[in-house]
């Protein structure tokens, strides 16, 4: 992949969509040759994916009134990004928490999770009320 | 999802994912199974290949629930995907994690 490619999937949220959208970024994400011989990056770079829908699907839109997202997926010759777009609910993703073992939580993880596994998370809300939150990773430099 | 039980010992055995989709259904199955008095639980996530918060979550939640009704919970063979999420949300110190199954029901005391 010399130059960019990028794919936008634009749809209601829908949890039945989760898993084919995981599934897809998975395969296409081992496709990449800097990525290859790492399954620890592939898993962590498809853990991201899936905390930033479902993020979208439960607290974007936390009631059963879904609405639309729309996701684009850049893969550069150095970097692969993830910029998720909704039009519901905002957070501040500076007052997320951190894990504590002596007080496990049940939810709201996903953003540290996403912060931890990629080398950028950037979040925005919009004029329009579009809320985009972008995630970058980039690719481990082969060695000389 | 599976739900069976050996020697008194429940096993639920999560399927390929454990993520927003499915973890509902474990907290399900851990709630049927901690009707029986003090449940001796063991997770056993062989067949699953990727979890994600959703899945931690339901994880907390199952052992919270166990730990309630004075039972106790474990959980066996976590794939590496599993091992690396656990030790990054520091769950490896919450969680009782045994790599082989029978050592887990092995590891529960003769009288509890």
């Amino acid at each position: 992949m010399a130059k960019e490619t990028k794919i936008r999937i634009e749809a209601d949220v829908e949890l039945v969509l989760l898993r084919p959208l995981d599934v897809f970024v998975k395969s296409l994400i081992e496709q990449i040759p800097a990525l290859s011989g790492s399954r620890e990056l592939v898993d962590k770079i498809e853990l991201a994916f899936s905390e930033a829908f479902t993020n979208i699907y439960k607290h974007a839109y936390p009631t059963e009134e879904k609405g639309p997202m729309c996701v684009e997926i850049r893969v550069g010759p150095d970097s692969l990004e993830f910029r998720f777009e909704d039009h519901g609910k905002t957070f501040d993703p500076d007052l997320t928490p951190t894990p504590d073992p002596d007080h496990p939580r049940e939810s709201g993880l996903g953003i540290w999770l996403m912060r931890n596994v990629m080398d950028e998370l950037h979040y925005q809300s919009e004029d329009g009320g579009k809320n985009v939150l972008r995630l970058v990773k980039y690719f481990p430099r082969a060695e000389e | 999802m599976e739900i069976r039980q050996i020697n008194g010992i429940t096993i639920i055995t999560t399927d390929e994912r454990l993520d927003a989709v499915s973890a509902p259904t474990l907290r399900e199955l851990v709630s049927e199974a901690i009707g029986q008095s003090k449940v001796r639980l063991v997770i056993d996530l062989a067949k699953t290949q990727f979890i994600d918060s959703s899945g931690c979550g339901s994880l907390v939640a199952s052992m919270r629930a166990v730990l309630k009704n004075s039972g106790d919970m474990r959980l066996a063979r976590p794939s590496p995907q599993a091992k690396t999420l656990f030790e990054l949300t520091r769950l490896h110190k919450v969680f009782a994690i045994f790599d082989d199954l029978g050592a887990a029901l092995e590891s529960f005391p003769a009288d509890s």
